[in-house]
């Protein structure tokens, strides 16, 4: 069990991070320099936090009031690096047995020859880490970490040095090295929520240095808390809205005179909420049909991309962004000066609400 | 062939060896140190640690003298503790030499020690190792380039300083008479054969350490 919680400024930048983990990945979640690597760092020791505590197990690492901070060597933490930090003078065999205390020499030759079929890098050990393949030096560097038997495994963008093509591949790879051989607790960074989605069992957003929301990953999506969460995690289209009313499940919305269903949940309802909907949730056709949330609509642009299509439309006085298969719509392939009516229907069931004054203490910045 | 006289070449050689080896020794920690550190305090003593190659050799000389002659607080106490003169003997040549040529030391190590990649470091803190430790298994391996093309330039240095030594250790023929003061002496006596000798060696020297620097940094380049 990792619990963190735990507050540092640098600059005007100030960090405020608190969560606990159990066993599994949970995928550390947020855009380019919102203090996710830098959460990583004050875990491992290798930044002070200012203020806060963090606990790995039941064991102090960090508290400011008892003044304690254990040393990164004493921490017993895994950590891989973005672009791994193998040792550039070292071999591959020995990266992989730097990390290795066994006073034992026969018994620390078999810990690493061990790892080293293990991670499948036969035949590699006598090569540097720039003789190899990303892949390579990825499961290198993991190598270098699992042998020292880490308490907790620290990720940091672990892709983002792969090529595109090699990258679902690895994934995987990765995913089933770390469950076969690592069974504590996975922190992993990320600005991916495909990559998050995928990798992870939980996920963890951040936003401008705070944690804002943790859960399961498909309550992530489902479910985002705050307006920054919900963007984080791709979603393109947000409206205010007024509750007017409840029945049988479904909550009834006013949003500047349009008036829309969606199913109820958990979310505690205000007066004032704010709406989201994913653009791969909306449905556009050409003729009328007759469900809830349809309205007229126009399309104004189209942005195409490989497999599928987004297209900006316009209704009842508010813009969302739709995005549409590419083998799926006659849409797509109709230039849109000739498209004369259109409906968009919005599932009841995909409209999330959040509260709409979560982002107030952004507007300082 | 007579009156060529090796001691010069032998003493200097002596000397230079020396200073590079006290300089490596106090060099290499304090250049670790000022590549770890930023603040006003590193700032200032690594402006202290450059006077050198600025300063004119007579001034360091003098500022030797002040510190270390016989009458100075630290002279008297080396003296009557130790038996040792530091002015004008060979121990003030080697006294001299260090502080000409430590700079370049100082300045190529740190640069090449502060190039290293933070995520190395923090790799080797990861995996249990202590800082001492980090630097001698990572740090010197991965900066060696710099840090040698700091050490032969230094060691060129020394070999080469006149104005200081002579200040400080004078030109005691068979005892701190040094290759450049040699040079100097021969020419004012006429002896050219010697003077032709010593510069040959001079130059060869000089041109063997600034061939294998640029090598060096060619490679650190390279990567």
């Amino acid at each position: 069990m990792l619990e963190v919680s735990i507050e540092k400024t640098l600059g005007n930048f100030t960090l405020q991070s608190s969560f606990t983990s159990g066993n599994g990945v949970l995928g550390i979640l947020g855009s380019s320099g919102c203090g996710k690597s830098m959460t990583l760092k004050c875990v491992a020791g290798l930044y002070a936090p200012d203020k806060g505590t963090i606990r790995l197990n039941g064991k102090e690492l960090f508290n400011t009031e008892t003044k304690v901070n254990v040393l990164p060597r004493h921490r017993n933490i895994g950590y891989v690096f973005q672009n791994y930090a193998l040792f550039p003078h070292l071999t591959v065999y020995k990266n992989i047995a730097y990390g290795v205390r066994h006073p034992d020499k026969t018994k620390r030759h078999e810990l690493v020859t061990e790892m080293i079929s293990k991670m499948q890098l036969g035949g590699h050990e006598k090569q540097y880490p720039s003789q190899l393949s990303g892949g390579q030096q990825q499961r290198v560097a993991l190598a270098r970490t699992l042998i020292t038997e880490p308490e907790l495994l620290l990720l940091d963008e672990p892709f983002s040095a792969l090529d595109s093509h090699v990258k679902q591949i690895l994934e995987k790879e990765l995913l089933s090295v770390i469950k076969k051989n690592f069974h504590g607790i996975v922190l992993l960074v990320t600005h991916n929520i495909e990559e998050a989605y995928r990798l992870c069992d939980r996920i963890l957003v951040f936003d401008r240095g705070k944690s804002v929301q943790i859960g399961e990953k498909q309550e992530i999506i489902r479910f985002p808390a705050t307006i920054s969460a919900a963007r984080i995690t791709g979603c393109k289209n947000f409206f205010e809205v007024k509750i007017i009313g409840e029945e049988d499940g479904f909550v009834r919305l006013n949003s500047e005179g349009i008036c829309l269903r969606a199913v109820k949940n958990n979310t505690k309802l205000l007066p004032k909420m704010m709406a989201g909907i994913r653009a791969h949730d909306l449905k556009i056709s050409s003729k009328s049909i007759n469900e809830p949330n349809t309205f007229e609509c126009r399309v104004i642009d189209k942005i195409e991309g490989i497999f599928s299509t987004t297209i900006i439309i316009y209704c009842q006085g508010k813009t969302l962004q739709a995005e549409i298969p590419n083998n799926d719509s006659f849409l797509l392939t109709v230039p849109i000066e000739q498209i004369q009516k259109l409906w968009l229907q919005i599932p009841e069931e995909k409209i999330f609400l959040m509260s709409s004054e979560q982002d107030h203490r952004y507007t300082s910045c | 062939m007579d009156n060529i006289d090796l001691f010069p070449l032998f003493l200097s050689f002596r000397v230079a060896f020396t200073a590079t080896l006290i300089g490596i020794v106090c060099g290499l920690p304090l250049a670790y140190l000022l590549s770890r550190r930023q603040g006003r305090l590193s700032d200032f003593i690594d402006t202290l640690t450059n006077l050198p190659v600025v300063l004119p050799p007579t001034v360091l000389g003098y500022y030797l003298l002040v510190l270390l002659g016989r009458s100075s607080w630290i002279g008297k106490f080396l003296e009557e503790q130790f038996n040792i003169m530091i002015v004008f003997t060979t121990t003030g040549a080697v006294v001299a030499a260090t502080v000409v040529s430590i700079p370049y030391m100082i300045k190529a190590s740190r640069a090449a020690l502060s190039e290293i990649n933070e995520d190395y470091l923090n790799a080797a803190r990861l995996l249990g190792r202590t800082e001492l430790n980090i630097f001698v298994t990572i740090m010197i391996p991965i900066a060696w380039r710099g840090i040698f093309s700091g050490i032969t330039m230094s060691f060129a240095r020394a070999l080469g300083d006149f104005g200081t030594t002579l200040m400080v250790a004078g030109s005691i023929p068979g005892k701190t008479l040094t290759m450049p003061i040699a040079i100097y002496d021969s020419l004012q006596a006429g002896n050219y054969d010697m003077a032709n000798f010593l510069v040959l060696i001079m130059t060869t020297v000089a041109f063997a350490v600034l061939y294998i620097v640029n090598r060096l940094e060619k490679r650190i380049k390279k990567g």
